[in-house]
C-alpha cells in the first residue's frame, strides 16, 4: 500500500504549494488527482517519486519512508523525456544496465512489443511522434516492472485522437501486471475513464478537497450516461474547489482562513 | 489506429531527404570552390597578359612554383612538421587544461565559485599580451611557443565545456535521478553524451585559435616553421612566399578542423540539425 500522511511541501523561495495532504492507495489501484493549475498535484507527484521530498509528512511505500527515487516506483512525465543520443531501445532498457545484455535485450523487445513499436526500435528519438515518443516512454517506464507507476499529466500534449488512444493502451497495460497508478491530470474525462478514485484538490495551498470512488466496470463506455454522471460529478467538484468563497469541504473554514482567501 | 497514421509521417517526410541530400552531397564543395578558382584563374590571366607584373601579388602560378621549390628541398616539410608539431602540442595542453577546468567548474559549483571570476579576468587579457612575460619565463624557444599556443585554446575549451555542462537539461538529468544513477553514472551516461555536442564545437574554435597563435609565436624569433616562412619572405622581400605561406596555413588549418569534425562525427550522429537536412537548400 502507499499511504501518503499528511504531506506537505513549502519551496525555499517560500510559496506553500501543498498542505496536510493524506491519502491511502491501495496495491493495485489507480487514483487520478485533479485539480486547477497551482493546486499543487505536480508537487505531490515529485514528493511520491522522492524527487523533491515533502518538507512535512512522508510518503510511505509498504511501510519504507520514500526520500529519493525507488527501484519499486517509476514515474511518466508530460514530456516523453527520450535521451537523444540513444535509439528507442536503448531508452527503453536505460533502467536495465544491472542486467547482462541478453536479458535486456529480451526485456526491451518485449516492453516493445507491448507499446507496438518494435519497427522503431532503432530509430533515434527525433524521428518518433509525440505519441510515439510517449509510447516509448511508457514503455521505459514499465520495463523495470515498478510496483507503482507515477504519470505527471502524461497525455496533455498529445492530440485529442492520440490521448484517447494512449488512455486505452496504458489501460491495457496496466491489465497484464496491475501496478499501482497515480496519475495527475486535468482531464476530467481521462480521471474518470482511467481510475479507480479521483481525488480533487484545491489550490493555494494544495490540499485534499473531495474524494470520489468511480464504480464503473471496466473497460468504461465513454457513451455512457453513467460515464457522463460521473464526469459531472468530478467537474462539479472541480468547480467548487476553484470557488474561493466556498467553506472548505474538509471542516477548516473558520473565519480566519475565509478572510485570508 | 489514427495515431499510427499520424505517426508515420514525420518518418516518411524524413526518409526522402536523405538521398537527396546525400545526391547533392558531391557537388556541394565544387560550388564553394568555384570563386577563388574564378579569381585566382583571372588574376593569373591579368599578369599573363601584362595587366600587372605580379611582383607584389603574385600570380598562381608563381606561387606553385615556390611551393613546389620549397618542397624539392625538403624545407617545406621541415617547416610544416615543426608548426604542426607546435600546434599539435599546445592544443594537447590547452585542450587537457581547458577540458579538467572546465568539467569541475560546471559540475561543482563551489569550484565555478572560486575559479571563474579569476580565469574570466585572465580571459580579458589578449593572449598574445603574454608573449614579453613567457619569453621571460620559459625562454625564446618552443616552451613559450607553445605555452602561447596552450592558453590560446584553453579559453574556448573551458568556456564552452563549463557552459555546456551548466546548459544540460534539468529534465533529462531528472531521467537519471528517476533510475538512481550514482555519481559517475550521471557523468558518464547523462551528462558527457550531452555536453558532446557544444564540446566538439569548442575544440573546433580552440583549434582554430591555436592556428592563429602558433603564427603570433613563431613571428616573435622561430627559425623554422610557416610563420617563419612568414617573416623571412617580408624581410627578403618574397611575396610569393608569403603567400605560399598562407596558402599552406588555410590548407593544413582546414584539414585539421575537417579531421576533427569527421573523427567526432560518429558520436554526434544522433543530433538533428539544419546541416544535416539539407538546411534550405
Amino acid at each position: 500500500m502507499l499511504s501518503l500522511q499528511s504531506l506537505g511541501k513549502t519551496y525555499p523561495n517560500g510559496v506553500h504549494a501543498l498542505e496536510r495532504f493524506s491519502a491511502d492507495i491501495r496495491h493495485g489501484e489507480i487514483v487520478a488527482i485533479i485539480g486547477g493549475s497551482g493546486c499543487g498535484k505536480s508537487t505531490l507527484l515529485r514528493a511520491i517519486a522522492g524527487l523533491d521530498p515533502a518538507s512535512q509528512g512522508s510518503a510511505v511505500l509498504d511501510g519504507e519512508s520514500i526520500t529519493a527515487p525507488h527501484a519499486r516506483i517509476g514515474i511518466i512525465f508530460q514530456e516523453p523525456r527520450l535521451l537523444p543520443w540513444l535509439s528507442v531501445a536503448a531508452n527503453v532498457g536505460f533502467g536495465l544496465s544491472d542486467l547482462p545484455a541478453d536479458q535486456r535485450r529480451a526485456r526491451v523487445a518485449q516492453a516493445l512489443n507491448r507499446v507496438g513499436l518494435v519497427e522503431k526500435a532503432k530509430a533515434w528519438p527525433r524521428e518518433l511522434s509525440g505519441g510515439q515518443a510517449q509510447r516509448a516512454a511508457i514503455a521505459r517506464a514499465l520495463v523495470t516492472q515498478p510496483e507503482v507507476l507515477l504519470l505527471d499529466e502524461p497525455f496533455s500534449a498529445l492530440d485529442a485522437f492520440t490521448r484517447k488512444d494512449l488512455q486505452d493502451h496504458l489501460l491495457d497495460l496496466w491489465a497484464e501486471s496491475r501496478p499501482t497508478l497515480v496519475l495527475v491530470t486535468h482531464d476530467v474525462e481521462e480521471a474518470v475513464v482511467m481510475a479507480d478514485r479521483v481525488l480533487v484538490m484545491r489550490p493555494h495551498p494544495g490540499r485534499l478537497f473531495e474524494e470520489i470512488t468511480i464504480n464503473l466496470s471496466r473497460p468504461r463506455d465513454r457513451t455512457a450516461p453513467l460515464f457522463d454522471q460521473f464526469k459531472r460529478h468530478v467537474l462539479t467538484a472541480l468547480d467548487r474547489s476553484l470557488d474561493r468563497t466556498m467553506p472548505e469541504a474538509q471542516g477548516r473554514g473558520d473565519a480566519a482562513t475565509a478572510m485570508w482567501w | 489506429m489514427t495515431a499510427e497514421l499520424q505517426a508515420t509521417q514525420p518518418t516518411e517526410a524524413a526518409a526522402p531527404a536523405t538521398p537527396v541530400a546525400r545526391l547533392r552531397h558531391p557537388a556541394r564543395p565544387l560550388l564553394g570552390l568555384a570563386l577563388p578558382l574564378l579569381l585566382a584563374g583571372g588574376w593569373e590571366l591579368v599578369v599573363h597578359i601584362g595587366w600587372s607584373n605580379g611582383r607584389l601579388v603574385p600570380p598562381p602560378s608563381r606561387i606553385i612554383t615556390t611551393i613546389t621549390d620549397l618542397a624539392r628541398t625538403g624545407e617545406l616539410g621541415r617547416h610544416i612538421s615543426v608548426t604542426l608539431a607546435r600546434v599539435g602540442i599546445g592544443f594537447g595542453l590547452g585542450v587537457a587544461a581547458g577540458t579538467l577546468m572546465g568539467g569541475i567548474c560546471g559540475y561543482w559549483s563551489l569550484a565555478r565559485r572560486l575559479f571563474d571570476p579569476t580565469v574570466q579576468a585572465l580571459r580579458a587579457i589578449p593572449s598574445i599580451a603574454w608573449v614579453p612575460l613567457f619569453i621571460l619565463w620559459l625562454g625564446i624557444f618552443e616552451t613559450s611557443k607553445v605555452a602561447l599556443i596552450a592558453v590560446g585554446v584553453f579559453f574556448p575549451v573551458y568556456l564552452g565545456l563549463m557552459g555546456a555542462i551548466l546548459s544540460v537539461d534539468r529534465k533529462i538529468v531528472e531521467v537519471g535521478r528517476i533510475f538512481r544513477l550514482s555519481g559517475p553514472a550521471m557523468i558518464r551516461r547523462i551528462l558527457l553524451p550531452a555536453v558532446l555536442p557544444a564540446y566538439v564545437v569548442s575544440l573546433r574554435v580552440g583549434l582554430g585559435l591555436g592556428w592563429m597563435f602558433v603564427v603570433a609565436a613563431e613571428f616573435m624569433g622561430a627559425s623554422e616553421g610557416l610563420g617563419y616562412l612568414l617573416i623571412d619572405g617580408q624581410q627578403l622581400g618574397k611575396p610569393a612566399q608569403i603567400v605560399a605561406a598562407i596558402v599552406i596555413f588555410a590548407i593544413i588549418g582546414k584539414v585539421t578542423d575537417w579531421l576533427l569534425e569527421i573523427g567526432t562525427a560518429p558520436l554526434l550522429r544522433w543530433q538533428d540539425n539544419f546541416a544535416r537536412t539539407g538546411g534550405a537548400a
